[in-house]
């Protein structure tokens, strides 16, 4: 069995690619993938101490047991919330490559102070 | 109905008289057509004043006759009432007794002659229906000051005379120097009048009351021996050492501001700017008294500060005394009169400063006579010479006016003080009686006080005789060396004629009235003096005697006095250059006497001009300098400064910020790891 | 007819928020139905204010017209509405210049349908700032009159209005973040005190006459400033006015008598009805401090006034000395004096209030309001001239007018507390404030000569019609109140007479006067005299409150 440092160690590569993706790369496009490899790494993480260390069983007040399944649950948000986030983010570069003919992100600096 | 109720008509019927001027007047005129439409309104302004007069004497006649009871207060209504640990009521209540019944003859007797003059001299102006609705309305007002039992009624009158000077200063409103004359008198005024409203707060804060008499209650020594025992027996005011010292003082401030004394007297003469009634009618015999009156009718308060009494003299006799020098170099007739007025009022105050209250009251009333008479008088001449008002353009005009010049020259003997008409008998009362003030002021300063009012006796004379000899007298016509006119102005070719019947007739009367009113109430059973008991006889001072022969002594010098005047004024004035005609410089101190000693200049330079110059600098250095620059708009530009510094941290480059967050994680997580490890 | 029945204070406050709503689905075009819409909505709100004089008991301190709603328990937010004799004739001064305003406000002709939609929310505003007695709904409203404001400022202007719009806003709520966090401190304060969450004036009030609501002095001096700040810059008190020239010359002529009419009023309301019950000792502290201030600002106001080139500028800068009087007056706490500062306010909204209006008069024919371009008008406008003369007497405070009964009142009222020493007063500083009478006179006579006497020397005044109809009516309408003001001051001051001894009673004789507000049969003596014995006052709950 691949032990618990196994998946973090990868979980830490995805994330660190991710961020020099998103530091280095100029194309927005590329820039969102980097995101999403972040984000999964992040789930990876999750889902990793999920599995090992799963939460203890508890009873609510009516004296049944529950089972937590924070972490999962967590994936499913970020999963969710990435998916948004794509669509705004895509439309939003789709909206300046309508404009702009070109899509830079060295270009975009018009929020600059 | 008791009779003393009618005292509410006597303002009453005025009050009426202007609404009507003041709604209906220029419709009337619309639809009557100019003359007969004036002709109605004259009508009914003059008609409520004489009304009143008629009042007035039914007033008289139904007076007690009990002279302890002779003081009947009538209340209207309750107008301001607040309930309060010391509570204040101010009823509408009007007081009858001799004093207010003998101010309110003149203001409604005189003031109805200078009524009926007006509607002669105005017949022309256009605004004939704003004339007589400000004139009515200060009837209104005046009446109520006179009649008022309580001071703050009297400041309602006070100030609305005021109101009805400025409207009436400034009539003639085209004219910018009218309006600035007119501005000079209200705010002058207003000086005065924030020192009588302390007074009034003081003696509310003494007595708990604004009212002279309550009502229903008898005039007799213990009300003033109650008053002077609250007075001097401090009541409880930790922050005023000496109220029988203040009150007089304050009050005396309002007086000196209408009566145009001491160092307030600057704005009388700016006031010849109205038409000439009104300086007859508010400038010269009912306004500018109010002081001595309100003096007299609070005499109580005055005589029980000595230092208050000495002021009260010394600035009546300086101001008699320096406005009479500023007469001399005057050469407009209505500056003349108002400067003369000024230092007649300054014998009034004389009066009330020695203690002899009623010997100025009595002045007040002889000199309504006489100063109302040479106003109109002047008036005449004026419109007579094509409104030109300087005497160095008239002459010889005995000839031309003869009716104006028999009634002015008795006015002229009666204010040089010749016996036995009416000026002689009130200054000579002045002067005895300043003369035996020893007992107040010390024989030393009784004497001097006597002088300066003596000296000031042949100044009136001459200065008079001066302006009577530059108008009527002299036989050269001088406006016949004036160059061709452009407009209506006064020219060569000008023939002056007699004013009609409607002013002739009030200058006759008030010339009769000159001749004999003094004696009339003087001599005999010295009618005035026990008429105006208790208003003002009753006293809590017990002033000396004179010996008869001291007293024969007075009354020889005074007429002296007047007649060297009279005959030094004849013989020199015939030989006075300046006098002569236009064009020939004013020289010596009479140079400096036409520009009042400099006094006036010098007050316009400091309050006008300096006082604009302060307000400038105080709104542009300090409102919009430190409150407004360096302050509020301080503030922003900090802000907005600070921004400026953080603003290169905002690049715009998403790089940039992920960057920035990145740095920040690496640094947060290596401080956790470094905590780790040092643990 | 019996309102006390009825929620008339919430009919008065959404009244004009209802024709608001109404007139948002007007259509932009049909300007006469805007404009009469408007109109009425103020004219019913002033036919529902005018019960409340004859309803309102003048015997009685205590609140009344009272409605009391829970509504947000858990935090003790309550929607509590009242008024009491000194905040009476502020709401019916609110609906009266309302519907002049309103009325004047044909001469908009521009985006006329959102500009009546904020006259309206800035009425309902108003006058629910003046019916409030719950601190959060205060504050609501206090702000939410705000928004308005700042744009009829900003939107109907004139040219310099963004920067005023933005100043008036800031001041204002760099005011109100202080009065916000002083109401958080009161409610914490309260809650240590009772255990009770509250943010109720009148429970409040109770336990502050007790002495007990903030035992800490310094806490006490700390939330007394924060309230008085907002307060005083609203007022606005000498070193806090300047946004308020700005505010007056940019705004439009309605929104300018809105603003001096009855916005100022809401500082000097705040003062009597937060600053001094709520912190009687502070309140007392703080006297000489605050008449210095007024002081400076009634002859401060009056110099600069004096120098000003622009009509409205100067009636601004007269602003500022008038509402001196209303807080001297305030703080004199003497019933004479704070009765006279109670009706300086109602005649600073007639007579400022008819000024502003005069000067929009003649700017809607002219254009301009530089006294270099006017002169002689007095020959071309006559009843014009006469109705700005009397206005202007009023202001000056001529006798028998009613300005004159509201500066004689407070400076007697001072005087007698100058006099005798009280409260760290002096007389200096009563002889100093008289003083402005007379600066009065310089500025304001100042202003009428240079716009009305003298020649036509601007040909473009050779033009000028006198004033329409509409105008001389709404004109009409304010002289009827400066003479009956003047002439009869009974009208108003007996309504406020027993809230004004309750007032300075709550503030004087704090703790041994303890106001029980919600029991009617408490009285307080018509005279304000206290009856005590050995430091007991006979009044009907005083034994009540002792054994709490």
């Amino acid at each position: 069995m691949v032990p618990l440092s196994g998946y973090l160690t990868l979980s830490a590569i995805l994330f660190t690619i991710g961020v020099i993706g998103v530091i280095i790369k100029r194309n927005p496009i590329v820039v969102f993938m980097c995101i999403e490899l972040m984000l999964n790494a992040v789930n990876l993480t999750f889902l990793a101490f999920a599995r090992y260390h799963p939460a203890p069983l508890a009873h609510d007040l009516a004296g049944r047991t529950e089972v937590y399944l924070a972490g999962q649950m967590y994936v499913v948000f970020v999963m969710a919330v990435a998916a948004a986030e794509v669509a705004v983010g895509l439309g939003i570069i789709m909206a300046i490559f309508r404009l702009r003919k070109k899509v830079d992100v060295d270009d975009m600096n018009i929020l600059r102070g | 109905m008791d009779p003393l109720q009618l005292v509410w008509l006597v303002p009453g019927l005025p009050l009426i008289g202007f609404l009507f001027q003041a709604f209906f007047g220029k419709a009337i005129v619309a639809k009557l057509g100019d003359a007969a439409g004036k002709k109605v309104l004259g009508f009914a302004a003059v008609l409520p004043v004489f009304a009143g007069f008629a009042i007035t004497l039914i007033l008289w006649a139904n007076l007690p006759t009990n002279t302890e009871t002779r003081a009947v207060v009538a209340t209207l209504f309750d107008w301001l009432s607040i309930n309060d640990i010391h509570p204040l009521k101010v009823p509408f209540e009007f007081l009858i007794d001799p004093l207010s019944i003998v101010m309110c003859m003149i203001v409604t007797g005189v003031g109805g002659l200078i009524h009926l003059y007006a509607t002669g001299y105005m017949a022309d102006d256009k605004d004939y229906p704003r004339f007589f609705t400000y004139f009515n309305l200060f009837i209104v007002f005046m009446l109520t000051l006179v009649l008022a039992n309580n001071l703050v009624l009297m400041f309602v009158g006070w100030e609305g005379v005021g109101l009805c000077s400025y409207l009436l200063i400034g009539f003639w409103y085209k004219n910018v120097a009218n309006a600035k004359a007119a501005n000079k008198a209200f705010i002058v005024n207003r000086i005065g009048d924030w020192g009588f409203m302390l007074g009034i707060f003081l003696v509310f804060a003494v007595f708990n009351s604004v009212s002279f008499y309550p009502s229903g209650h008898n005039l007799d020594r213990s009300i003033l021996m109650e008053a002077a025992d609250r007075l001097t027996n401090n009541p409880g005011l930790p922050m005023v050492a000496n109220p029988a010292l203040w009150i007089p003082l304050l009050l005396f401030v309002g007086a000196m501001g209408k009566s145009a004394q001491g160092p307030l007297y600057l704005w009388l003469p700016d006031a010849m700017a109205g038409p000439t009634p009104v300086s007859a009618l508010i400038h010269a015999a009912t306004m500018v008294t109010a002081g001595v009156f309100m003096v007299c009718r609070l005499h109580i308060f005055f005589e029980l500060s000595q230092i208050a009494m000495l002021v009260v003299a010394c600035v009546g006799a300086f101001t008699a005394f320096f406005a009479a020098t500023i007469a001399f170099g005057q050469f407009d007739i209505k500056r003349v009169l108002a400067y003369s007025t000024v230092s007649q009022l300054g014998y009034m105050f004389l009066a009330c400063g020695v203690g002899a209250f009623g010997s100025g009251m009595f002045h007040v009333v002889t000199h309504s006579f006489f100063k109302a008479l040479l106003f109109l008088g002047s008036g005449a001449v004026i419109l007579a010479m094509s409104h030109e008002q300087d005497m160095r353009k008239y002459g010889n005009l005995s000839k031309y006016l003869p009716i104006t010049y028999r009634t002015m020259f008795w006015g002229w003997l009666a204010i040089a003080g010749i016996p036995p008409l009416a000026g002689f008998w009130s200054k000579d009362e002045i002067l005895s009686h300043t003369y035996a003030s020893g007992f107040l002021h010390g024989q030393g300063m009784a004497v001097f006080l006597y002088s300066v009012g003596l000296i000031t006796a042949v100044m009136t004379a001459g200065y008079m005789t001066r302006m009577m000899k530059m108008t009527f007298l002299q036989t050269d016509e001088r406006w016949r060396k004036l160059p061709e006119p452009h407009h209506h102005e006064l020219g060569p070719q000008h023939e002056p004629h007699e004013v009609g019947r409607a002013m002739t007739t009030p200058l006759i009367i008030l010339a009769l009235l000159s001749i004999v009113g003094g004696a009339a109430l003087a001599i005999g059973p010295h009618l005035f003096e026990t008429f105006t008991h208790p208003s003002i006889g009753l006293s809590l001072m017990k002033p000396t005697e004179l010996p008869g022969g001291t007293e024969a002594l007075l009354i020889g010098l005074s007429i002296a006095g007047a007649v060297i005047g009279l005959v030094l004024a004849l013989r020199n004035y015939k030989t006075q250059p300046a006098d002569q005609g236009l064009g020939v410089p004013v020289r010596g101190w009479r140079a400096l006497a036409e520009k009042q000693w400099g006094y006036d200049g010098a007050m316009y330079r400091t309050f006008v001009t300096g006082g604009g110059n302060f307000a400038t600098l105080v709104w542009r250095w300090i409102d919009a300098g430190i409150i407004d620059k360096v302050l509020v708009n301080g503030i922003a530009k900090l802000i907005e400064t600070v921004g400026v510094l953080l603003r290169p941290f905002q690049s715009g480059f998403v790089r940039g910020y992920a960057f920035t967050m990145l740095i920040g994680v690496v640094a947060i997580i290596g401080w956790v790891f470094l905590k780790a490890v040092v643990r | 007819m019996d309102i006390t029945q009825m929620p008339i204070l919430t009919i008065l406050i959404f009244l004009p928020v209802a024709f608001a709503v109404i007139l948002a689905v007007v259509p932009k075009s049909m300007l006469p139905a805007i404009r009469g819409l408007a109109l009425a909505a103020c004219i019913l709100d002033f036919i529902a204010c005018i019960p409340l004089y004859f309803q309102f008991d003048a015997t009685r301190f205590q609140f009344q017209f009272v409605e009391h709603h829970a509504w947000m328990q858990n935090l003790g937010i309550s929607y509590h509405l009242g008024i009491d004799g000194l905040s009476l004739f502020l709401v019916q001064l609110t609906c009266f210049l309302g519907i002049l305003s309103v009325w004047f406000s044909y001469y908009v002709k521009d985006r006329v349908k959102e500009y009546m939609i904020f006259m309206l929310l800035l009425q309902a505003g108003m006058i629910g700032v003046f019916c409030a007695l719950d601190l959060v709904l205060f504050y609501i409203f206090w702000e939410a009159m705000l928004i308005p404001m700042y744009f009829l400022i900003g939107i109907w202007g004139g040219d310099n209005r963004r920067y005023a719009a933005i100043k008036f806003f800031l001041y204002t709520f760099a005011g109100s973040i202080f009065m916000l966090l002083a109401v958080i401190g009161l409610y914490v304060s309260y809650q240590q005190v009772t255990g009770q969450a509250s943010f109720d004036l009148v429970s409040m009030q109770k336990l502050a006459a007790n002495g007990e609501l903030i035992r800490d002095t310094g806490l006490q001096f700390w939330l007394f400033l924060a309230f008085a700040v907002a307060f005083a810059i609203k007022v606005p008190m000498f070193p806090f006015h300047t946004w308020l020239p700005d505010a007056h010359v940019e705004a439009p002529t309605a929104g300018s008598v809105i603003l001096a009419g009855v916005l100022l009023k809401m500082g000097t309301y705040g003062f009597f009805r937060f600053c001094m019950p709520l912190f009687p000792d502070m309140a007392m502290r703080f006297v000489p401090i605050i008449i210095v201030m007024s002081v400076i600002a009634i002859i401060y106001g009056a110099i600069v006034a004096a120098v000003q080139t622009d009509v409205k500028k100067l009636v601004a800068y007269s602003s500022v000395s008038h509402l001196g009087f209303c807080t001297l007056g305030l703080f004199s706490l003497n019933a004479i004096g704070m009765t006279g500062a109670m009706l300086q306010q109602i005649n600073h909204g007639l007579s400022t209030g008819a000024l502003f209006l005069l000067v929009g008069m003649i700017y809607e024919r002219r254009h301009t309001r530089m006294f270099s371009d006017f002169g002689g008008l007095k020959a071309k406008m006559p009843v014009y001239a006469a109705m700005f003369l009397i206005v202007m007497l009023s202001s000056v405070g001529l006798p028998s007018l009613n300005g004159f009964i509201g500066e004689f009142y407070v400076l007697l009222g001072t005087y007698q507390t100058a006099v005798r020493g009280l409260y760290g007063t002096s007389l200096w500083m009563i002889v100093v404030a008289a003083g402005g009478v007379v600066l009065a006179a310089v500025y304001l006579l100042w202003m009428f000569q240079k716009m009305f006497y003298g020649p036509v020397t601007n040909p473009k005044n050779e033009e000028l019609k006198d004033i329409k109809m509409f105008e001389k009516v709404i004109l009409a309408a304010i002289i009827v109140f400066i003479f009956w003001i003047g002439l009869y001051p009974g009208t108003f001051t007996d309504k406020m007479m027993v809230s004004v001894h309750a007032l300075r009673l709550q503030v004087t004789e704090s703790p041994h006067f303890r106001p029980v507000w919600d029991d009617p049969s408490q009285v307080v003596q018509p005279n304000g005299d206290m009856e005590m014995g050995g430091g007991e006052i006979k009044t009907a709950q005083s034994q009540p409150v002792d054994r709490e």
